[in-house]
């Protein structure tokens, strides 16, 4: 700011000199020999203040869409994501086609944007495990990390593990926005319903910026 | 930005079990935005709102618990501002802008004693008030003897405002049902008024980069450590509340849009008189701005956060060059950007009414930011002109208008949103290790 409050005054100076100079040519006759101003006689104008020069910020930073997960303390480096939307049904979330990739709820915070981004993923397939086969086994203070599709990465840290029945999946806690980065990561857990072929539990991630 | 202590704070408050909370009554408030008044929402989903008509300011009568956390930490962020407003007032050997700060923090303070007779009864609230105006006395002699270089003048300041800080920890832990140790009090209290003395420290060095920076964490510790030491003071049932999503969103939303009203003041009087701090104070609005595109960004679209930030950015524009007009005195220059500001709430109104399908009618949330804008150049007039009772009467409805505001931009934000997102649980599981995972 000091830097270009010299130049500004450099030129205004340079300024009030020319417009001073332009008027004594008018001011004298046309014969007679340009002067130099007087300083005293026309004073300088005062330079312009600083907030003329003010631009408000305009450079929106887009935060990538997150591409993959890994968590090394349970050896998880996933595929790909899949981005998903809600079921038209009954307006859950949308589950990854590939038992073996996860997803991202596409309509919700990317990671690392203000609000909670929601990644899931299946717990098994009907013969094999899938690919949040070990969410159950996280703990509090581990790390996740995301990688964006710009080559970045957010990494957070797991601050509870919950495990809840569906009948009672907290939805708002889950994705309702607010302004605070944080991470769902979600799967199935708890006893199966071999009548419903249903897990009858969630478990939800839940970690905050590291 | 969050100390550890508050931290703490935030824990026991969330953890501690104890009775049950009091019945939430309708708040008796006055409508903050009366001459344009958006739809009135009906209260929060989590009835901690109402919906956004209400001023920072209580209006007397009972507050929902929800009402009283969210006043008692836009009331402490205001109460921050014009602190640091008013210390370096005294520091620039001001002392015109520092007593009319000084009246302005009076106001504020009969605020926040109208809240806790609210909430806490009267005894409480007459404790308050005296001990409150203590600190903002020992916070006033602390700059005044930085300003004249008294060293013993700020030691003395210190000890009177240390002394404070220790009855203002017994009045938060003695009113907090058991959750908060005077230990845990104090250091909410004593971060608040550190980032005050720090802030003018640095104010007084002419380091106005970290000044500005100590004081917006201050002002983001009035939400952070005014949210635990609130809800300290409420039952944990009551308290609940404050963990709602849409109390969330409205508090966050209060707390971005009362910082852009309180940085544009100070850039704009700044930049008025050309003063040396105009930089810092511009590049701090421009980070509340980042903030806010920001928020938009993530509630809507990556899309809409960038036209939020170009709208917004014109807004801002126009303001800090109607600033630099009342420098040069260009009446021609204030009146043409003037008729600029004009477009720009048409054209935001329009977006944000769009946005939200509607929830927020367009012509009158240009209204309401028609009169944001004018209060604005209002203020920095007075300001320019040495009115500065005038200037702080008009910031300070200016801020209290921009409460009520951010409640209808919550509510309408939080239910466009709402609609677009999952509801329920998730099906991710086939049962091929059903043996396994329900072993657990």
């Amino acid at each position: 700011m000091r830097v270009r409050g010299l130049v500004s005054l450099a030129a205004e100076a340079v300024m009030a000199v020319t417009l001073t100079a332009c008027g004594s040519n008018a001011a004298g006759s046309a014969a007679a020999p340009a002067r130099a101003p007087d300083p005293a006689a026309a004073p300088a104008r005062a330079p312009d203040p600083a907030a003329d020069q003010f631009k408000s910020v305009r450079s929106y930073a887009t935060v990538a869409p997150p591409t993959r997960v890994r968590v090394p303390a349970i050896d998880l480096v996933t595929p790909p994501l899949e981005q998903l939307g809600r079921m038209a049904k009954d307006k859950s979330i949308a589950l990854p086609r590939d038992p073996l990739r996860a997803g991202w709820f596409k309509d919700g915070p990317r990671p690392g944007q203000p609000g909670p981004a929601v990644i899931i993923g299946h717990v098994d397939m009907s013969h094999a495990p899938a690919v949040f086969f070990r969410l159950r086994e996280m703990q509090p203070g581990q790390v996740v990390y995301v990688d964006r599709a710009d080559g970045s990465t957010e990494k957070f840290t797991v601050t509870k593990v919950r495990q809840v029945a569906k009948t009672d999946f907290p939805t708002q806690d889950v994705y309702a926005p607010d302004l605070q980065s944080s991470l769902r990561l979600i799967t199935c857990g708890g006893q199966f319903d071999h009548d419903a072929h249903n897990y009858l539990d969630n478990v939800i991630v839940f970690a905050s910026p590291a | 930005m969050l100390g550890a202590s508050l931290v703490a704070i935030a824990l026991v408050a969330g953890c501690v079990a104890g009775s049950g909370g009091k019945p939430a009554a309708a708040p008796a408030s006055r409508a903050a935005i009366e001459a344009a008044p958006l739809p009135s929402g009906s209260s929060g989903t989590d009835g901690s709102t109402d919906g956004g008509l209400a001023g920072a300011e209580p209006a007397g009568g009972p507050v929902t618990p929800g009402q009283f956390t969210l006043q008692f930490q836009a009331l402490l962020g205001q109460h921050t501002m014009l602190a640091a407003d008013m210390m370096r007032g005294r520091i620039r050997n001001d002392p015109d802008v520092a007593q009319a700060a000084n009246a302005a923090i009076g106001k504020n303070t009969d605020a926040l004693g109208k809240l806790f007779a609210a909430e806490l009864g009267t005894d409480a609230a007459q404790t308050f008030a005296p001990l409150w105006s203590g600190h903002v006395t020992g916070l006033f002699n602390y700059a005044r003897g930085l300003g004249a270089g008294d060293e013993t003048a700020m030691a003395q300041a210190k000890l009177q405002v240390t002394q404070i800080e220790d009855k203002l920890a017994d009045f938060f832990a003695g009113h907090s049902h058991g959750q908060l140790s005077k230990q845990q009090a104090f250091d909410g209290v004593a971060d608040h008024i550190n980032h005050l003395l720090d802030q003018a420290d640095q104010y007084a060095a002419r380091d106005y980069e970290k000044s500005d920076a100590t004081y917006r964490e201050g002002y983001a510790h009035a939400f952070t450590g005014g949210q635990a030491l609130g809800t300290a003071l409420l039952t944990p049932t009551q308290a609940k509340v404050t963990e709602t999503p849409s109390w969330r969103l409205r508090s966050a939303l209060t707390q971005l849009l009362g910082e852009h009203v309180e940085l544009v003041v100070g850039a704009l009087r700044s930049g008025a008189t050309d003063a040396p701090d105009f930089k810092a104070a511009a590049d701090s609005v421009n980070a509340n701005t980042t903030a806010l595109a920001g928020a938009v960004g993530t509630l809507f679209t990556p899309a809409a956060g960038h036209s939020f930030e170009q709208l917004w950015a014109d807004h801002i524009d126009l303001l800090v060059a109607y600033s630099a007009a009342l420098a040069k005195g260009d009446d021609a220059a204030k009146a043409q950007i003037t008729q600029g500001l004009n477009g720009f709430e048409a054209r935001l109104s329009a977006f944000l009414s769009t946005a939200t399908g509607k929830k927020l009618a367009s012509q009158q949330l240009a209204k309401a930011l028609n009169a944001h804008d004018s209060m604005l150049r209002q203020q920095v007039d007075a300001f320019v002109a040495k009115d500065y009772v005038t200037a702080h009467d008009v910031a300070y409805s200016t801020y209290q208008e921009m409460f009520g505001l951010s409640g209808q931009l919550a509510q309408a934000f939080g239910e466009t949103v709402a609609k677009r997102l999952p509801v329920g649980a998730a099906q991710t599981g086939l049962g091929g290790e059903a043996a396994i995972i329900g072993g657990r």
